[in-house]
């Protein structure tokens, strides 16, 4: 093992060459493209599914499904009903604001214990972390009940930050485990290094694990709005006017009356909330990317 | 990285534990049903009450029409609407999070038919006979569906029957036994190739297979509940059974229909009979911009109860009970008494299609605005409710729909699934008392 | 030492100096600084489940049952907890449960393992890629439940329309009709939406470990196989556990995609130990049973997280 570490970035082509392509190479690369083709067909196509639906009227959706084309009438009369008559934007805004805001705080204090949980000497880790999961797996059913008693006598109840307490109950086991086992890869040498040049032990998690730790964090975040932004259970038993509801709760509601289920509706609102997600992951997957290099070795 | 270094777990959970068992006396609250006695605010005075119901789409629309009438006719009393799901069975959970926590509010509520006896033992909502509602105004059937102990708990709001729709331009004359139906069913399927089902019906795993059953002729009432193995229930069960596999006019598809897709494939033409609630018949006579909505149907829908010597139709429909610890009691009775008064029932119907569950509201003003009221009457003549007792939802969910789900999907047969499941309902039914 | 430690080992003098004299001071502020850290975690959590989890512990341990007034707040010592072996549900929804959680996480880790394996090398596209594959978690459980529920009916969905114009087996099949259909066409919907979470977890495992390993590896002339059994697999053992933990608790607790999809049908055949709980709570109003019910589901995610914590260890020590 050389002592000079030329750490070459993630996906950076190694220097053999490829001057001559082996046959069993091109069938592991044929193979390999089509099991990723594979994968993403699968992944999408109940998604076109939603698509097409979303872009038939009701009558035609009633009349089952007979072809895996879209509809011959295309028509966007869903989205704009979404938008026009259900008033979906409120609550499209709200779900942006209460995820935006519990990743935030998620990301900060799990980033927190995680430093503490790998990197510092405290006792009763095993206990924290257990403690950590014990939080985690309490059955969602069984805490909404006792909650919403809580809430009620603490007047959180119906209120977007109450949502966002609890929905840390979400967030943070997560988090907090995978940092703590991301964190705890990186070799110690690095903020060694730091705090010998003088920085203070937060200093070296701000300026020398973070970075490092980069696409780390930004998938315990991109996970963490997930869960903050797809959540149904908590929203249908703590918000209970319109004013308030999150865009699940909307989209549960909007496409039903007692008996009926309007999925073209519904599916137009799927995909109206499925696209800041989608950019989002486009838009962070770059930075998983960035890898161990980032302001590390010098 | 050892996360669990030894030695320490022990001590650091045992202090954490006991942090937490500092809450453990908050534990007890808000779980008790008795109810303190508080202050009623009078009718006259200003106010504010609280109204759990659905508050989307077309009902949504009807229920904020109608409070703003109220309004207007009571200008001391505000009505603020609490937004239940659509759904009601979250709706229940919504509704029971309140009572649990104790809450004066909301001060009336919305229930399903099949609701108020359990709140009623719970002590949840409120006995009305003080306020001397007039019980003979509506239907009888759903009227016993408030009663608990001798009191009346709920009054009913609006009333919905299970009954079998029939496309008039395919089936020239109504079946007048079970025989005919599927015969008629049969023959519409030979005879027609656009045709995807004889019967359309509710066989998902869920309540609306109960109904179902109840509309097919089963005797579940509260007398008939201690022996489920009787006639009526076995002939129901083998008829449903018989209708996917051997008569073969609905599709297996049906063991996961709900009414969505039962209204999906009536509404597109697809099956000469459909077992469905009314608001089926005010979508098939609905227009957009002059044209109908549905033409396959538009103006050749009937409507009758399942053919049989003693036609039954399962009742459905909501009522509204008042919260048994409001302090509004007063002014909740006002508002319950608008919305059940006869104008407010016909402006509902009209506009949300939700069939008046009083009887006075079926007049002239109704027939002119949406004729095909007058067609629906006989389906509700022969209204049946489901058992009136506290435990008939638990019986239902543990009892009736696995065991309507397995006979359908060909687990167990009908007679064997009535008698090994007889036991567990009367043992449920003891508990009641 | 972890492999990684012991691969990129000793750096330089300054590095090991710093481990030097005043080692317990130091030690006492490290021990400080750690507990003030992790503070925020342990309260905010605590704040939260704390009401909760005694609140169901209580109620388990009394009849706290609404359609039972007479003996209503009474003391019922271990009679809840006892119900869950005398009564038939709880057990065969057990073993339900866990034959289900076995499955499910087999194949979703499999698959995210293959499908993370996949993007880690560079190719075009890759970023679509990416988003394309991570999109099924950006629909709600909810919606997507009610959206698999739709494609598995035999008139309106694709799943037979596919299987019969492919001339596949299976193609008239009324998938919820009958039990191992139905657990298939749940295990699919589950799958469909927590794969991407497997992958999303064991890919950011992949992208801490650095490239030179690989180099180095390859230098020494080690197999594809041998790189992935004797270097991968170890530098990702701590995501893989974490995900694993995870996604297993959370297959074991499932209670959305079954309740849709089959309401605990056909007859009992897929009643998980969710959909029991959800039962106890809302249709028999037993909050004693349904806590005990709570309390050991609870029980048994700590069992299973010290199982794999203890399985894997041996990879991680010093």
């Amino acid at each position: 093992m050389s002592a000079s570490v030329a750490v070459a970035r993630p996906g950076q082509v190694t220097g053999s060459g490829k001057r001559r392509i082996r046959p069993g190479r091109l069938a592991g690369r044929t193979g390999f493209f089509t099991l990723l083709a594979i994968f993403v067909v699968a992944s999408l196509f109940p998604f076109y599914w939603i698509v097409i639906t979303s872009l038939k009227t009701t009558a035609e959706y009633n009349q089952g499904t007979t072809s895996l084309l879209p509809p011959s009438h295309i028509t966007f009369s869903n989205y704009i009903d979404d938008f026009t008559q259900q008033d979906f934007i409120r609550p499209l805004l709200n779900s942006v604001g209460v995820s935006l805001a519990t990743t935030l705080l998620t990301v900060v204090v799990a980033a927190l214990a995680g430093y503490a949980l790998s990197r510092t000497s405290i006792r009763g880790k095993s206990g924290i972390l257990g403690f950590i999961l014990l939080a985690a797996f309490f059955p969602a059913l069984a805490i909404v009940g006792p909650m919403f008693i809580a809430y009620k006598h603490t007047g959180l109840l119906n209120t977007l930050p109450g949502l966002i307490i609890c929905y840390l109950i979400l967030t943070l086991p997560l988090a907090t485990w995978l940092l703590t086992n991301y964190f705890s890869q990186i070799p110690k040498e690095l903020e060694e290094a730091a705090i010998v040049d003088g920085s203070t032990r937060v200093q070296a998690l701000r300026k020398v694990i973070v970075p490092v730790a980069m696409p780390a964090i930004f998938t315990v975040a991109i996970l963490s709005f997930i869960l903050a932004w797809n959540d149904f259970t908590f929203a249908v038993s703590f918000i209970t006017t319109a004013n308030n509801y999150t865009a699940p709760l909307a989209i549960y509601n909007l496409g039903q009356s007692q008996f009926q289920v309007f999925y073209n509706l519904i599916d137009a609102a799927v995909v109206i909330i499925s696209l800041p997600i989608a950019l989002l992951v486009i838009f962070a997957q770059k930075r998983i990317i960035s890898g161990l290099t980032a302001g590390s070795f010098r | 990285m050892n996360v669990w270094p030894r030695g320490t777990k022990i001590r650091s959970v045992a202090v954490i534990a006991a942090g937490g068992l500092l809450v453990a006396g908050v534990a007890a609250c808000g779980s008790s049903p008795s109810s303190s006695a508080s202050s009623q605010v009078a009718a006259s005075a200003k106010q504010t009450i609280v109204f759990a119901s659905a508050g989307l789409g077309t009902e949504g629309t009807a229920t904020k029409a109608a409070i703003a009438s109220f309004e207007k006719l009571h200008p001391n009393i505000k009505v603020s609407l609490l937004s239940l799901s659509s759904n009601s069975t979250v709706a229940q959970e919504q509704e029971e999070h309140y009572f649990l926590a104790g809450s004066s509010t909301p001060d009336v509520l919305y229930t399903d038919v099949t609701w108020p006896s359990t709140f009623a033992r719970s002590g949840w909502i409120a006995n009305l006979n003080s306020l001397k509602p007039d019980t003979s105004a509506f239907f009888s059937g759903q009227m016993a569906t408030g009663d608990y102990s001798g009191g009346v708990y709920a009054i009913p709001w609006f009333i919905n029957a299970e009954g079998i729709y029939y496309n008039t331009s395919l089936i020239k004359t109504p079946p007048t036994t079970e025989a005919q139906l599927v015969s008629d069913a049969q023959h519409a399927l030979a005879t027609d190739k656009s045709l995807k089902e004889g019967l359309a019906f509710e066989g998902a795993e869920y309540e609306g297979a109960v109904t179902a059953w109840q509309s097919f002729g089963a005797n579940i009432s509260v007398s008939a509940l201690s022996n489920i193995n009787n006639s009526a229930n076995q002939s129901a069960l083998t008829f449903m059974y018989d209708a996917i596999h051997t008569y073969k006019i609905s599709p297996a598809a049906v063991t996961g229909w709900e009414e969505a897709n039962v209204q999906a494939a009536w509404l597109a033409g697809q099956t000469p009979f459909a077992l469905n609630w009314p608001y089926i018949f005010q979508l098939s006579e609905s227009t957009t911009n002059g044209k109908p909505t549905y033409p396959a149907v538009y103006g050749k829908t009937a409507w009758i109860p399942f053919p049989s010597s003693t036609p039954q139709t399962s009742l459905g429909g909501d009522d509204l009970a008042i919260n048994a610890k409001s302090t509004h009691k007063a002014a909740a009775w006002e508002f319950i008494q608008y919305l059940t008064s006869s104008s407010a029932q016909d402006a509902r119907a009209i506009s949300a299609g939700d069939p008046p569950s009083l009887t006075a509201a079926y007049n002239a003003t109704l027939y002119k605005a949406a004729p095909y009221y007058k067609d629906e009457t006989a389906v509700y003549k022969a209204v049946t409710s489901r058992p009136v007792t506290p435990v008939y939802p638990q019986i239902s969910s543990s009892v009736f729909q696995p065991m309507i789900s397995s006979v359908l999907s060909g687990q167990e047969t009908p007679s064997a699934a009535l008698s090994s499941n007889a036991p567990t309902v009367s043992q449920l039914l003891a508990t009641a008392k | 030492m972890t492999a990684r430690d012991e691969t990129l080992a000793s750096l330089g003098p300054t590095a090991r100096a710093a481990r030097g004299p005043r080692r317990s001071g130091l030690a006492r502020q490290d021990r400080r600084l750690g507990y003030t850290l992790v503070a925020p975690v342990v309260i905010v959590l605590l704040a939260i489940t704390a009401y909760p989890l005694f609140y169901n512990l209580w109620n388990s341990f009394h009849h706290i049952n609404y359609l039972d007034i007479a003996n209503f707040g009474t003391f019922a010592g271990v009679s809840n907890y006892a119900k869950l072996f005398t009564s038939d549900q709880f057990v065969p929804a057990l073993v339900r449960t866990i034959g289900f959680t076995a499955v499910s996480v087999l194949v979703e880790t499999t698959i995210g393992l293959g499908i993370a394996l996949a993007l880690n090398r560079p190719f075009r596209g890759r970023g679509i890629v990416r988003a394309a594959v991570f999109i099924p978690w950006a629909v709600p459980t909810v919606v997507s439940a009610e959206l698999w529920k739709t494609m598995f009916d035999p008139q309106s969905g694709f799943v037979n329309y596919i299987l019969a114009h492919l001339h596949l087996p299976l193609a008239t099949t009324t998938w919820l009709d009958s039990t191992w259909t139905a657990w298939a066409a749940i295990l699919v919907a589950d799958a469909w939406r927590n794969t991407p979470f497997m992958a999303i977890v064991l890919l950011a495992g992949l992208q801490v470990i650095p490239q030179d390993i690989y180099e180095a590896a390859k230098i020494d002339g080690a197999s594809a196989w041998q790189t992935f059994r004797r270097l991968t697999l170890p530098l990702l053992m701590p995501a893989l556990m974490v995900a694993l933990i995870f996604r297993t608790l959370s297959s074991f607790l499932i209670f959305d995609v079954v309740y849709i999809m089959t309401g605990g049908g056909p007859g009992t055949s897929t009643q998980v130990l969710s959909v029991l709980n959800y039962q106890a709570f809302l249709d028999d109003l037993d909050f004693g049973y349904g806590g005990a019910i709570a309390v050991a589901l609870v029980i048994m995610a700590l069992i299973i997280a010290t199982l794999y914590v203890r399985a894997l260890r041996p990879q991680q020590e010093t």
